[in-house]
């Protein structure tokens, strides 16, 4: 893009809407948002929000055919109903008020122009039709009842559209906008917060990655910063050594080197493992579990509670040693959560723990069988009663 | 050689230790394996000598009560035998243990991950529970995860069985920032909700990746329990002010789980709270807790072969037996902190090999 720097219009990046830029030169125009800019909306905004502006040397103006060979600063605008022209063009016809369009006489205002992002102007009307409608027709899959319903939505969805590019019927197309957003407001108003709350959640999950990626920087950087102070160190203590030592110098000096080196890598090995980005973890999660099957929760894997048939529980039995637990005066037991019915359950789940096993049973069970799965303890002795 | 030694240097030649993998107040735990097999095992050596009054309590809780215990869910104590003066201890060996998975960061959990995780503790302690043993020092880092995924529970050092009534317990057990209200109020008589209380505090650790409530002293533990889930009242916790070291602590509003756990399903929540509540009695037991709408819900428990696990970096230094800094709970705080990150964790399997004749004694007499 060109660097123009001061024309009528500054900058050949312009926010959309394109006003702002403009005041410092156009202070005897109110300063509204033009309202075809934000149905028209021309261009597709970059990454960081703004708009890229279409240039090119051949470019000249249709109304007053100057061209850039003649006036370097040439810049086109597009109206609403898509045509070029020059600013100053734009300038001289619409400065008083609106005016109807030299090409295709439709009357147009100032504001209403918009910066060109298509070399294709036809590219550029599609691209402003197919946002303004997305905008509003909104509806997912979720909202529908069945696949059939929802194709059919698409298909009208698709008909308007195409109606609004190609000037076909426009003011019937429009009457079933205007319905459609009288009977959906509600719906509309809804999936444009599930939208923006998507678009934050992404947000999000993007910074996160790149603190991520910005902690492993620093580490980094920590890592190197340590290794050149301990380089640093050593050839001083070498020095030292030399100085007040008496020993053979090359031995001192492949000695302090050696250590320098296991230093290093004992470093290395320690800083190796470090992140691994949090969306590839949860990938490779996601991959291994089609490998082996989650199962449903099962309780218990055992019987034991079939044992419970075997004897009845009631509530009070005469206890005389556990009298006093029982009154508890002080309702100390009972605010600590002791239970003497679990003591007298004990007692009765002892007594007729192994009836109707046969004696020895479980004796001869290989010693060290791996304790796999279902049922292996002895606790199987029990239930198989 | 009496046919005792005899018996004993015969167990002892099934096993042969390695290398040191680390030493807690009362032992030393080695890497070592089964000659026979060349089966992985940890080798917990108890200092015998050094104790005026024979053996150390916890050394003989974690024979006698992992001598009863096998389940999937349980550490298993292989063997028992002694050496020159010392008790040597054969465990299972474990990988790894939760809070080695909690701490590193580079490892992201599902919800599905937390429920099986979730669901193994409560299979574990349903299982002491039915067999009416409390652990008492339930913490991430003595849930130890064996290379299959299994989540198992270790250090039985703290544990005992229900107490008779009228019987006393210490209320000087589990560590600090797992130990539920009645103990920090002194509650001599309680019963198996304390280990439920525990578990609630690690399941909120799942989803925070940090401890739930680290008190930074009983009193402190107190306080942050009632800020985070409000002061209880006596409609909460009948009886509480009675409690022998009950103090007044002030009011404290209760806030809703949910400000916390932002991202947690309903049922979610719905378990947790019911983990946490203030009264003992009504707090879910193991067995409830495993047919909580929680885990019948999508997405289902993550299969044990898939939960996320810490890459051994230091082969050395990571995978082992936590030695167990339990010996003294009411001094060391919590041992969360207390501890470097490369524990060792024990693992219990008891495959001695009278064990299978066993199960049917073992439910006849409890004490034996």
């Amino acid at each position: 893009m060109s660097n123009r720097a001061n024309g009528w219009l500054r900058g050949t990046v312009v926010r959309k809407g394109g006003v702002s830029t403009a005041s410092s030169t156009r202070t005897s125009t109110p300063q509204i948002q033009s309202t075809s800019t934000t149905v028209f909306g021309g261009g597709v905004k970059d990454a960081s929000g703004r708009t890229s502006e279409y240039f090119s040397m051949d470019d000249q103006c249709p109304v007053c055919k100057s061209d850039r060979y003649l006036n370097p600063k040439l810049r086109l605008l597009v109206s609403s109903c898509y045509h070029k022209m020059c600013e100053s063009c734009i300038d001289r016809l619409f400065t008083l008020g609106p005016a109807p369009c030299p090409v295709c006489a439709k009357i147009l205002r100032k504001l209403a122009f918009i910066p060109q992002t298509f070399e294709d102007l036809g590219v550029e009307k599609e691209v402003a039709v197919r946002r303004r409608i997305a905008k509003e027709f909104n509806k997912r899959r979720e909202d529908f009842p069945d696949m059939r319903s929802y194709n059919d939505y698409l298909e009208e969805v698709e008909d308007i559209t195409f109606n609004l590019i190609n000037d076909i019927d426009v003011a019937e197309t429009e009457a079933r906008i205007m319905q459609y957003r009288q009977e959906n407001a509600a719906l509309i108003e809804l999936n444009i917060q599930r939208e923006e709350q998507y678009a934050q959640s992404l947000k999000e999950q993007e910074e996160l990655e790149r603190q991520e990626r910005e902690h492993r920087a620093a580490e980094l950087r920590r890592a190197e910063e340590q290794e050149r102070e301990e380089r640093e160190k050593g050839r001083r203590e070498i020095i030292d050594k030399l100085e007040t030592s008496d020993k053979d110098a090359t031995k001192l000096v492949a000695r302090s080197r050696l250590e320098a080196m296991r230093r290093a890598s004992a470093r290395s090995s320690s800083s190796g493992s470090l992140f691994q980005s949090s969306s590839r973890l949860l990938r490779s999660r996601a991959a291994q579990s089609t490998v082996v099957p989650d199962v449903p929760h099962v309780p218990l894997q055992d019987n034991w509670y079939a044992y419970e048939d075997m004897f009845t529980l009631r509530d009070d039995y005469d206890d005389p040693p556990s009298e006093a637990v029982r009154r508890d005066k002080e309702g100390v037991m009972r605010a600590g959560g002791y239970r003497v019915d679990q003591a007298w359950e004990r007692a009765l789940r002892c007594a007729v723990a192994g009836l109707e096993v046969m004696p020895l049973e479980g004796l001869h069970s290989p010693i060290l069988e791996p304790t796999s799965i279902i049922g292996a303890g002895p606790d199987v002795v029990m239930t198989s009663a | 050689m009496d046919a005792v030694e005899k018996a004993n240097a015969e167990r002892q030649r099934r096993w042969a230790k390695d290398q040191k993998i680390g030493e807690g107040t009362y032992a030393v735990v080695y890497r070592g394996r089964e000659v026979a097999t060349g089966r992985k095992v940890a080798i917990k050596k108890i200092k015998v000598g050094q104790f005026k009054d024979g053996l150390d309590m916890s050394a003989i809780r974690e024979v006698k009560y992992l001598r009863e215990l096998k389940h999937q869910n349980v550490i298993e104590l292989l063997d028992v035998f002694s050496s020159k003066t010392n008790l040597n201890l054969v465990l299972e060996f474990l990988d790894t243990d939760l809070e080695l998975v909690i701490k590193d960061r580079s490892l992201v959990f599902l919800p599905a991950d937390i429920k099986s995780w979730m669901a193994m503790t409560f299979r574990g302690l349903e299982f002491c529970h039915r067999n009416f043993i409390l652990h008492r020092d339930l913490k991430p880092n003595n849930l130890l995860i064996a290379s299959d995924g299994q989540l198992k529970l270790a250090d039985f050092g703290l544990a005992r069985d229900f107490a008779d009534p009228g019987y006393k317990m210490t209320c000087q057990v589990i560590t600090r920032w797992y130990r539920p209200p009645e103990l920090l109020f002194g509650c001599r008589y309680y019963s198996t909700a304390v280990d439920i209380w525990s578990v609630g505090c690690i399941f909120a650790e799942l989803m925070l990746r940090t401890p739930y409530l680290p008190g930074e002293s009983d009193m402190d533990q107190l306080k942050t329990t009632f800020r985070a889930l409000g002061t209880p009242t006596e409609e909460d916790w009948p009886g509480h002010t009675k409690l022998p070291d009950y103090v007044p602590l002030g009011q404290f509003p209760k806030t809703p789980l949910r400000d916390l756990f932002t991202a947690a399903s309903a049922d979610c929540l719905n378990l947790l709270s019911k983990c946490l509540l203030y009264e003992p009695r009504r707090r879910i037991s193991a067995k409830d807790a495993l047919d909580h709408p929680y885990f019948f819900a999508l997405p289902y428990p993550t299969h044990p072969s898939k939960l996320p696990k810490p890459i051994p970096k230091r082969t050395s230094s990571l995978p082992f037996e936590e030695l167990d800094g339990n010996t003294e709970p009411n001094s060391t705080g919590p041992g969360v902190k207390a501890n470097p990150p490369n524990k060792l964790k024990r693992k219990h399997s008891d495959e001695g090999m009278i064990e299978r004749s066993k199960s049917i004694a073992r439910k006849l007499d409890f004490s034996q």
